[in-house]
């Protein structure tokens, strides 16, 4: 008698063959989806506290339906997206000369330091008050947020360079600046996309705090705006939704960085 | 294949260093006379610690000698030595054409004409039709041929060999010393080689330089007189098993001083 | 022997005197150039704002900080914040440095466990504690418990995270060894797993040290009741940045302060590790 496994059962075992990671990532989501709603509705959590997964899918079909959420995720995409790319524009740069140039590192290094220890929340009033609540206040936030991650992780990638490979271009005799351009930018570049996955991160941090303390559109302010009025399952929509972009960016930027990870030095000691 | 030309004379080198950890001055190397006929495979063999691949790294400029000096017969153009190193040799981020032609990159060839200049020696190596992979799909053995042709590529005087096989296995490694006397025959080089593996050294070499350590200094200058061309039967010839057995008492330290060979100069 | 070709001479090299200036200057050039950059900032900044090129009202000057601060200490309104703020900070990250290690431990030591709330411990994470607020005070209010939780948070995740990720990335050697003489699953814990966890425990303390501060910061923020966090709002919205930019030098001064600790504390537990100091030898 052959013992044939149910095609659920099958499927469900071909799946978790496939991918664990994946599989039980998402297993451990629909769970505590699962339990979230049966606990709001069996009041072991309280509704008004902490809604439940159908009212917030209720209040996004309404708040996606008229229309009314679009402004809000325009308004943070936009200053995420300008003061992010400001900051790699800056940060990159930065990093790689902190890397490349010991004095250039040792100048630098009590200043960053600080500024890394400094909180960025704590600036907040401040630049709101210099720049108001609009636009460029949220995009000086999300740069700042991400200024310091990026440089960081750019300079130590670049202060991870296998030696052996510096040497090599010494070796034949190579100049200092053929070295930087062979050696040391593709040496670099899987650190510099970890970078920008983390200043991502830092940033979409940034623009929702920034937009919470003080704005009149963006996710951030959205969250804040219903949480004055009670309003919980906006709340977690607004909550939800950062958690979605923040996925997403995350795993794409993990997509492009995993293509190169055979670059990194640490593989070739 | 002896000239009269020496590919390279060095004398009195010597190289100390200090510890970091304990702030020592440590002598790397006491004192060392060599010179390298042009055309001759020349090996240094010798245990950890005893200078050569210092030596080599101090040829290759590297490292600076805190006394003495090496000269070095100069090419036309281009560099007067090529180092083959031992691991992590090959950019990831290039193929192995752009991995050989980087040593004629480094002396200032367009990339372009370096490439040109490159192609036939990866077939000289043996890896006709990879010139377009990527290290990573090369096995160890394979990585060291195109390390090989990397320095072969630049057509230099002398080619510096810092123990290239040591991280092969052990049948990989022994192809790889045949295919080093065929590719040496082919390209006509001065080598000069760095090992810890006696019979490796004697197998490939017209002389063997033996070292001690602490500090690094040359103990013996062994001439080979094995036939050439040599496969790898000859590693289980009486004649081979002799030369192992008497460089084995030097390393081991079985027989005081032997007498000094005639200095090649 | 007669050479008619010529030769390239490797010379050795000599070894410059060179007088005490310079070499006491070579051996801490790291210190002297760092706080060179800390002082052309501070002195930038300082003639900046005497220049007028730097707006006042907006960013102060050095001088104007330390003054402001100078009169700052002298009140007692400062220190009852500093008590209530140290309350907020020091709870919240300790019952988050109790409660993170060994759930993380536990979480990472059973695979399909970490498997499955990895992706909500990074969301959690990766959440500005902003969104979070609001349902907080839901639930405790506006007072100090509301943002003793909101640094507990920031702490809780920093460090669980990267814990999980160290004992999940014990070497597969070590791990050999010990099953192969038998060891018993305690001693594997106590000897293997908890010393190759700890560096990925300091990782996290490190980036809980930037959370724990930010927490403080957000909720007091929220809050609008007492303790630092209040000070640097209401500075702002009265328009004083030097007070507002003293009470941001107290924060940076203490995250300095604690990733430095966290660095002896380091250096400490880590005294095994051997450190990679010597020259190259042959």
């Amino acid at each position: 008698m052959i013992a044939v496994r149910s095609a659920p059962v099958q499927l469900i075992a071909r799946l978790r063959a496939g991918n664990e990671r994946v599989f039980y990532g998402v297993a451990g989501f629909v769970g505590l989806i699962v339990f979230w709603e049966v606990a709001a509705n069996t009041g072991i959590f309280r509704k008004s506290l902490v809604s439940a997964p159908s009212s917030v899918w209720k209040a996004a079909l309404t708040d996606f339906g008229n229309g009314s959420i679009w402004p809000h995720i325009a308004a943070s995409t936009g200053e995420f997206a300008v003061g992010f790319l400001v900051s790699l524009a800056i940060g990159i740069p930065l990093g790689l000369a902190i890397g490349w140039f010991r004095r250039v590192d040792y100048f630098f290094n009590g200043l960053l330091a600080g500024f890394n220890a400094t909180p960025n929340v704590a600036l907040i009033p401040l630049i709101i008050l210099m720049a108001g609540i609009g636009f460029e206040s949220k995009v000086i936030v999300v740069f700042l947020s991400a200024f310091f991650a990026v440089v960081v992780t750019t300079f130590t990638g670049v202060q991870s360079i296998a030696r052996r490979h510096l040497e090599i271009t010494r070796s034949f005799g190579g100049s200092r600046w053929l070295a930087f351009r062979t050696v040391a930018l593709p040496s670099t570049i899987p650190y510099i996309l970890s970078g920008i996955r983390i200043g991502a991160g830092r940033a979409l941090v940034g623009v929702v705090s920034a937009e919470f303390i003080s704005a009149n559109q963006g996710l951030g302010f959205y969250i804040g705006f219903f949480g004055v009025f009670l309003d919980t399952a906006r709340v977690m929509l607004g909550i939800v939704l950062f958690g979605i972009f923040g996925v997403v960016l995350g795993e794409l930027i993990r997509v492009v960085e995993h293509r190169y990870d055979v670059w990194r030095p640490e593989l070739h000691r | 294949m002896r000239t009269e030309h020496l590919a390279l004379s060095a004398r009195g080198v010597k190289m100390q260093y200090r510890d970091r950890g304990t702030g020592n001055v440590l002598l790397a190397i006491d004192n060392i006379d060599l010179d390298v006929p042009d055309g001759a495979f020349v090996s240094l063999l010798g245990p950890s610690g005893c200078g050569k691949s210092t030596f080599l790294k101090i040829v290759n400029g590297l490292l600076p000698a805190t006394a003495g000096e090496i000269k070095l017969h100069r090419v036309a153009k281009g560099r007067e030595d090529a180092m083959v190193f031992q691991d992590a040799a090959l950019f990831p981020w290039y193929s192995v054409l752009d991995n050989v032609a980087y040593g004629l990159v480094c002396a200032g060839v367009p990339r372009g004409e370096a490439r040109k200049r490159a192609a036939p020696f990866i077939d000289l190596v043996g890896l006709k039709g990879f010139d377009e992979k990527y290290p990573y799909q090369l096995s160890g053995g394979m990585q060291q041929r195109a390390n090989l042709a990397r320095a072969l590529a630049v057509d230099s005087a002398i080619l510096l060999m810092d123990e290239p096989f040591a991280a092969l296995d052990a049948q990989t490694r022994e192809v790889m010393q045949a295919e080093l006397l065929r590719i040496w025959n082919a390209a006509k080089k001065t080598v000069l080689f760095v090992t810890h593996q006696i019979d490796e050294a004697v197998y490939l070499s017209d002389r063997v330089v033996v070292m001690a350590a602490r500090p690094g200094r040359v103990i013996a200058d062994i001439q080979i007189d094995l036939r050439r061309p040599r496969d790898l039967s000859v590693k289980r010839t009486p004649e081979f098993a002799v030369y192992e057995e008497q460089i084995w008492r030097l390393i081991a330290g079985q027989y005081g001083k032997t007498p000094q060979p005639d200095a090649a100069s | 022997m007669t050479e008619t070709a010529a030769f390239r001479v490797i010379h050795a090299r000599v070894r410059k005197r060179r007088n005490p200036v310079s070499r006491w200057y070579r051996r801490n050039e790291r210190a002297v150039l760092s706080a060179a950059g800390i002082v052309s900032f501070v002195a930038a900044w300082q003639i900046g704002a005497d220049a007028g090129l730097i707006d006042k009202f907006f960013f102060s000057s050095p001088t104007d900080i330390l003054a402001a601060g100078v009169a700052e200490v002298q009140k007692p309104r400062f220190w009852e914040d500093v008590k209530i703020s140290a309350i907020e900070l020091g709870l919240g990250t300790l019952i988050a440095l109790v409660t993170s290690v060994p759930i993380g431990i536990a979480i990472g030591w059973y695979r399909r466990v970490s498997l499955t709330f990895d992706p909500w411990l990074n969301f959690f994470n990766a959440l500005p504690r902003v969104a979070l607020i609001p349902l907080v005070v839901l639930w405790a209010g506006l007072g100090v418990e509301m943002k003793t939780i909101i640094v507990f948070f920031g702490g809780f995740f920093s460090i669980v995270l990267p814990t999980v990720e160290g004992v999940r990335t014990v070497d597969r050697q070590f791990l050999d060894v010990a099953r192969s003489f038998r060891a018993p699953q305690r001693l594997i814990f106590t000897s293997l797993v908890i010393p190759g966890t700890l560096p990925f425990i300091v990782s996290g303390l490190r980036l809980a040290v930037g959370r724990v501060l930010a927490g403080v910061i957000i909720a007091e923020f929220y809050a609008q009741t007492s303790g630092l966090g209040v000070m640097i709002a209401r500075s702002a919205s009265t328009l004083q940045p030097d007070r507002m930019l003293f009470g941001v030098l107290i924060f940076t001064i203490l995250g300095i302060g604690l990733t430095e600790g966290i660095g002896i504390a380091e250096r400490y537990f880590q005294r095994w590790r051997p450190s990679i100091d010597l020259e190259e030898a042959a």
